[in-house]
């Protein structure tokens, strides 16, 4: 980004000084501002939690909450919290792994159908999630996969995969060929030569998609409460709800819980910003 | 199999396939897992769905199982509340996208002006489009919530409010309360796709237009709005047909209620799947969505056709 030059009409420069701080202040506040008093309210024990008038500030700030959330035997965030982790890490790991070698297909061989297939990808994306939901239920059923991770794992394929493979396609497409074909002719077969010029260069693409994968899991809902009924199996988002329909909504340990599951995504996000453009000018970005 | 035919001296015999068909065979080998992954999840299940919605498939009444061709679908016409449902969708579509399409050009054009910690707003303003549906749902709920939530008692402390309103119970209210929580979860998506939008187009431009003597609406009227047209295309479009399917967000809040205020297409299936278990029933609906989707998809790559490969 270039820096531009002074403004020079009267609306501009108006435009360019107060207005623009004023509105980046209302732009930060209101998608901020929600976050902050959730982070607010974890803070607060049950008596400024419930106290009228509201009381904004918790004046005797306590991680009471986040314990609560953490060790309750009925809600076990923690469990929730370990049944993501690994949920979304072997999500990731298997996605990956797939959509690399579909990617380094799509992008390099010229094949009949090739267009089709990337189309074929590209409005998977745009299922709905509520049309799979009875029929996968009815195929975990059979195959004797509910409450098992496998079910949550491979009815995530579902959405990570059609975008996972569109993205990869994007970062392979722009390697130049010739890398790997003078590998190729120094000895290195395909796949040789896809795990030694192509991989590496392409490392950062895949790390990013990766983490992507990663961040849809772990926003997953329906499917998890679909295909788990023990509380034992429930990942963060489905454990979350089950928080809220345990009984008299219990706000404290909740927003505590809200927070734990933010916090992760909202570090890895971080990192994505950049290679995220690519995916959505695709139009394949679920959100 | 001889080897006369090979030209340098190799001894090894000829391979059975040529170089360029085991180079396709290959090609077809990286494809199978992928081509595994959705025929697993994506494509036998929508077959499985199609299939279910043409059966009567309640599943405490497993002694009903039976085909009975278009029955659900008759149904589906038949029933007041999915034509309510389809309307409330349009509510829902349409108000989101309208407003998160408009506050979230207006923060892309404020997010394309440098300024101090631009880079720090920017990851700041991107957070409600990242975090869990349920999430949002749940940190809404509590804003909303009648007796502690915070936007009560913030309209009540500026004049606005003199009773407490429940959001989220009253009829009248709750669309609107579901809409704008989803537009605050939306806006970053339309401000990041802008943005990116926004950095394609070249300076020049400007200072072109600049030394002309357009003014700012006319730069942005006449440079920014005609560029950045495709990209709108296609993030509206996008935006549509996820907003459509989106059920999360009113499952965890209102749960379609109160008395279907709040109900799409899309959380009605699930209500009919989760609730009344009828799974006949949800896979008519969820082929209907299907289909409102896919004519979208053709329509809307129909209308992109020209305006591929931003």
């Amino acid at each position: 980004m270039t820096v531009r030059r002074k403004p020079v009409d009267f609306a501009e420069r108006i435009l360019r000084g107060p207005v623009l701080w004023a509105c980046l202040a209302a732009l930060a506040a209101f998608a901020l501002g929600p976050f902050i008093w959730m982070l607010l309210t974890s803070l607060k024990d049950r008596q400024e939690l419930y106290a009228t008038p509201l009381q904004y500030l918790p004046i005797h700030p306590t991680f009471e909450n986040y314990v609560d959330a953490w060790t309750s035997p009925v809600t076990p965030f923690s469990r929730f919290f370990l049944n993501s982790l690994w949920v979304c890490s072997l999500t990731m790991v298997a996605t990956t792994v797939v959509s690399v070698l579909a990617g380094y297909a799509i992008a390099r061989f010229r094949f009949a159908g090739r267009d089709a297939l990337l189309l074929i990808f590209l409005v998977t994306q745009m299922f709905p999630s509520v049309l799979l939901i009875a029929p996968l239920l009815t195929q975990w059923r059979a195959l004797g996969l509910i409450d098992t991770y496998q079910a949550l794992i491979y009815s995530n394929f579902s959405f990570t995969v059609p975008f996972t493979v569109w993205m990869m396609v994007g970062y392979f497409s722009s390697i130049p060929r010739d890398l790997e074909e003078s590998a190729m002719i120094d000895g290195c077969n395909q796949f040789g030569a896809l795990c030694r010029v192509v991989l590496p260069l392409a490392a950062p693409g895949i790390a990013a998609t990766a983490i992507f994968a990663f961040v849809v899991s772990w926003s997953e809902l329906l499917f998890a409460i679909s295909f788990t009924t023990q509380t034992d199996m429930r990942t963060l988002s489905a454990g979350l709800l089950y928080m809220v329909g345990q009984y008299e909504v219990q706000w404290g340990p909740l927003s505590a819980g809200v927070i734990m599951s933010t916090v992760p995504v909202a570090i890895l996000f971080t990192f994505l910003q950049r290679h995220l453009i690519h995916g959505l000018t695709a139009g394949a970005v679920k959100g | 199999m001889t080897t006369f035919s090979v030209a340098v001296g190799r001894p090894s015999a000829r391979p059975l396939l040529s170089w360029r068909v085991r180079r396709l065979l290959v090609g077809y080998a990286y494809l199978v897992p992928a081509a595994l992954c959705l025929l697993a999840t994506v494509v036998l299940p929508i077959g499985m769905a199609i299939k279910m919605s043409l059966y009567n498939d309640v599943l405490y009444k497993p002694q009903d199982y039976q085909f009975v061709w278009f029955a659900n679908y008759v149904r589906l016409v038949q029933d007041p509340v999915f034509w309510l449902t389809l309307w409330n969708s349009v509510v829902w579509v349409f108000g989101s996208v309208v407003l998160q399409f408009f506050a979230g050009f207006a923060s892309a054009l404020l997010l394309h002006e440098s300024f101090v910690g631009r880079s720090l707003v920017r990851t700041v303003t991107l957070l409600p489009w990242i975090i869990p549906g349920v999430v949002v749902g749940l940190i809404w709920e509590w804003l909303y919530q009648p007796n502690y939530g915070v936007i009560n008692d913030l309209l009540f402390r500026i004049g606005l409010l003199h009773d407490r309103v429940a959001w989220l119970s009253n009829p009248d209210l709750a669309m609107p309360a579901v809409v704008f929580t989803n537009v605050w979860r939306g806006i970053p998506f339309f401000a990041i796709m802008l943005l990116a939008g926004l950095q394609s187009i070249p300076d020049e431009l400007y200072e072109a237009a600049r030394v002309d003597g357009a003014g700012v609406l006319a730069r942005f009227w006449h440079i920014t709005l005609p560029l950045l047209r495709p990209i709108i295309v296609v993030a509206v479009a996008t935006r549509i047909i996820w907003t459509f399917n989106y059920a999360d967000l009113i499952f965890v809040m209102t749960n379609g209620g109160p008395a279907n205020a709040t109900q799409i297409t899309s959380t009605y299936t699930l209500l009919q799947a989760y609730s009344s278990l009828d799974f006949g029933y949800a896979a008519a609906l969820s082929v209907v969505l299907l289909v409102v989707m896919l004519v979208f998809t053709a329509f809307f790559l129909r209308v992109t056709r020209g305006v591929e490969e931003i």
